[in-house]
């Protein structure tokens, strides 16, 4: 479980144009089922999503993983919790890479490189031998039905390819959690619905899965478990499981 | 300390990737990187080779050479001044030496004539530099004939060409006996060019010098070390001349290499961001900068390194040999034996690949260290 305490997160503190992006936020993220935070843009999902994902740290506030297997057991207390807001870089560093799987708006991908070159690119700093990531990237390109473009460069595929390649490469570490912001912006609707497709089978593999989004295909989907409205940085609603 | 390894190399793997992505703009830089390290190598090489050449050579010359000056020239010293030279306690031997120029009119090239009777025993033979041979195309057993001051022809049977590895200083020699040189140069007898003094022991070589000085108040004795300064001295001077012809181009390489290096465009900036929100720590993304500079500057500096070496030392420096082995018709086309100095090496090492790769790194400092999504923003 991801659990949020009063986390605030404000730009240009102290200057006259300070902006509060989330204000006093609480919430409990249940683990392996699929929480979307729904709003309109400037609503502050994006920013708690860095924050949750250790992308960013509140101005005030914590965040708590309880019994997610992380990349530092050790600095996890008797009951398996870990507050990772007060943690230095080097410790969010490695969180970011074994618990988290990022899937970008803009999807992210590194130009110039091939497709299978930008699934393995998490996994090159962790000093796991090149063999075993590479094989786990062409598994993956494969299940999502991409591997023919495994040496392509990532600026000749389409919209819906290139999202297969940044889910399939936010899942090359094995993350517990996947994070994904406005997953289906640059998506047509049909392709939409296959990302939701997508997201229904990491829900069975076990993940634990948060979506920030606007799009009522993701937010209406029946394999939401948790929706979360926010508004100027606030909860307005959460809740009802499905 | 497998997993540390894995990481420098996939990060490494990473960074090839990554460079021939700019592949035009990187091989460009590399080939200018490359060029500047050439000729600077090259340089370094060729001064290092010819100064330890000229040392070599002079290990076996005199401690050292009396002449004697009339009118502040040099003019030709009697051979009586020998008998009085080595009758001075502390010199073991005194030579009078035979030797001069010829021009040689057939090919506009200056020769240079030493009388030696110990090597050419037979008149009417000589021994010849293997410049000379190609330049006039004989070999032994050839005539080589000399207009002597009496411009009667002097018919020189060869009876050796002096071997290729002392061209630098014997590729114009000719070496004859002291009668035929003194029948081509209407040389007086009793006269020499100069005295070659050998004293036994070199501690007293300033003293004996000063000994002469007195005796023969028209006399001027140079020491060894004194030749061999200004050898260093002549052959630092002409790669001090070849710098300052080079440094428009290195200046230029500088400026280029700075900006390329300091500059970081925001797509790198916001590959940076990428790296960081996928999990790769500040280390990790600055150790993929530092091997980006290693790479190209690396690569420019074994190759340059490589590339001057066969230049000096297999194809004789073609490129610096005219500015750098001095003024002649006939120049010698000697092979240098290989000599690397490492500390030369090392600081051409330290003033190009480090501040190169420490170009590269710093920019990327401050958008390795904030928060990835700031980077991502930015």
């Amino acid at each position: 479980m991801i659990e949020l305490a009063s986390i605030t997160k404000s730009f240009n503190s102290g200057r006259p144009n300070q902006f509060t992006a989330v204000d006093n936020v609480s919430l409990m993220i249940e683990p392996q089922k699929v929480t979307v935070l729904k709003g309109p843009s400037g609503s502050g999902k994006t920013s708690l999503l860095t924050m949750i994902g250790c992308m960013a740290r509140p101005t005030s506030g914590r965040i708590f993983l309880h019994g997610i297997a992380s990349a530092l057991p050790s600095q996890q207390d008797q009951a398996g919790s870990l507050e990772i807001t007060s943690l230095p870089e080097r410790f969010l560093n490695d969180i970011r890479r074994v618990t988290f799987g990022f899937i970008f708006q803009q999807f992210n991908l590194i130009k110039g490189i091939s497709v299978l070159e930008n699934v393995m690119l998490p996994a090159y700093p962790t000093g796991e031998s090149r063999a075993d990531f590479r094989g786990r990237a062409e598994e993956l390109l494969e299940m999502f039905s991409i591997g023919r473009h495994a040496g392509q460069r990532v600026e000749l595929l389409s919209g819906g390819e290139l999202q297969r390649v940044a889910i399939a490469r936010a899942l090359i570490n094995n993350p517990s959690i996947i994070i994904a912001d406005e997953p289906t912006a640059h998506l047509d609707s049909k392709l939409s619905y296959e990302f939701m497709e997508i997201v229904g089978k990491l829900k069975e593999a076990g993940k634990t899965i948060i979506i920030a989004s606007h799009d009522p295909i993701v937010y209406d989907a029946p394999l939401v478990d948790v929706l979360v409205d926010m508004r100027d940085g606030a909860i307005v609603s959460s809740g009802r499981d499905r | 300390m497998k997993t540390t390894l894995e990481r420098h190399l996939n990060i490494l793997d990473f960074t090839l990737a990554s460079l021939l992505r700019r592949k035009g703009k990187n091989l460009s830089l590399l080939t200018i990187y490359l060029l500047v390290i050439f000729m600077l190598a090259s340089l370094v090489f060729f001064v290092t080779a010819l100064k330890r050449e000229a040392a070599i050579i002079l290990e076996d010359a005199p401690d050292m050479v009396v002449q004697r000056l009339v009118a502040g020239r040099q003019d030709l010293v009697p051979t009586k001044y020998a008998e009085a030279i080595a009758s001075i306690r502390g010199v073991s031997k005194v030579r009078p030496r035979l030797w001069g120029y010829y021009y040689d009119g057939l090919n506009g090239a200056n020769y240079t004539i030493v009388a030696d009777d110990d090597s050419v025993t037979e008149p009417e033979s000589a021994m010849i530099g293997s410049a000379i041979a190609r330049s006039r195309k004989v070999t032994v057993g050839d005539l080589l004939p000399l207009i002597s001051y009496e411009k009667v022809p002097l018919m020189l049977q060869i009876s050796s060409i002096l071997p290729a590895g002392s061209d630098l200083m014997a590729a114009d020699l000719i070496v004859i006996s002291s009668e035929d040189f003194q029948t081509l140069f209407n040389f007086p007898a009793g006269q020499a060019t100069d005295l070659a003094v050998t004293v036994r022991n070199p501690k007293e070589l300033t003293t004996i010098a000063s000994k002469i000085a007195q005796l023969f108040p028209d006399s001027r004795p140079i020491l060894k070390s004194e030749i061999l300064r200004t050898y260093q001295a002549v052959f630092d001077w002409r790669g001090g001349m070849t710098v300052i012809l080079l440094s428009s181009a290195l200046i230029s390489f500088i400026i280029f290499a700075w900006d390329k290096a300091t500059g970081l465009s925001a797509e790198e900036r916001k590959e940076i961001g990428i790296l960081k929100s996928i999990g790769w720590s500040t280390p990790d993304v600055l150790l993929l900068k530092f091997w980006e500079g290693v790479v190209i500057s690396l690569t420019a500096f074994l190759l340059g390194v490589v590339l001057a070496y066969g230049h000096v030392f297999f194809l004789s420096a073609p490129l610096f040999a005219q500015a750098l082995k001095g003024w002649s018709v006939i120049y010698p086309s000697f092979r240098l034996s290989p000599v690397v100095d490492g500390y030369q090496l090392a600081v051409l090492f330290f003033l190009t690949v480090v501040p190169y790769t420490t170009a590269t790194i710093i920019p990327c400092w401050r958008a390795a260290t904030a928060d990835p999504d700031t980077a991502m923003r930015s």
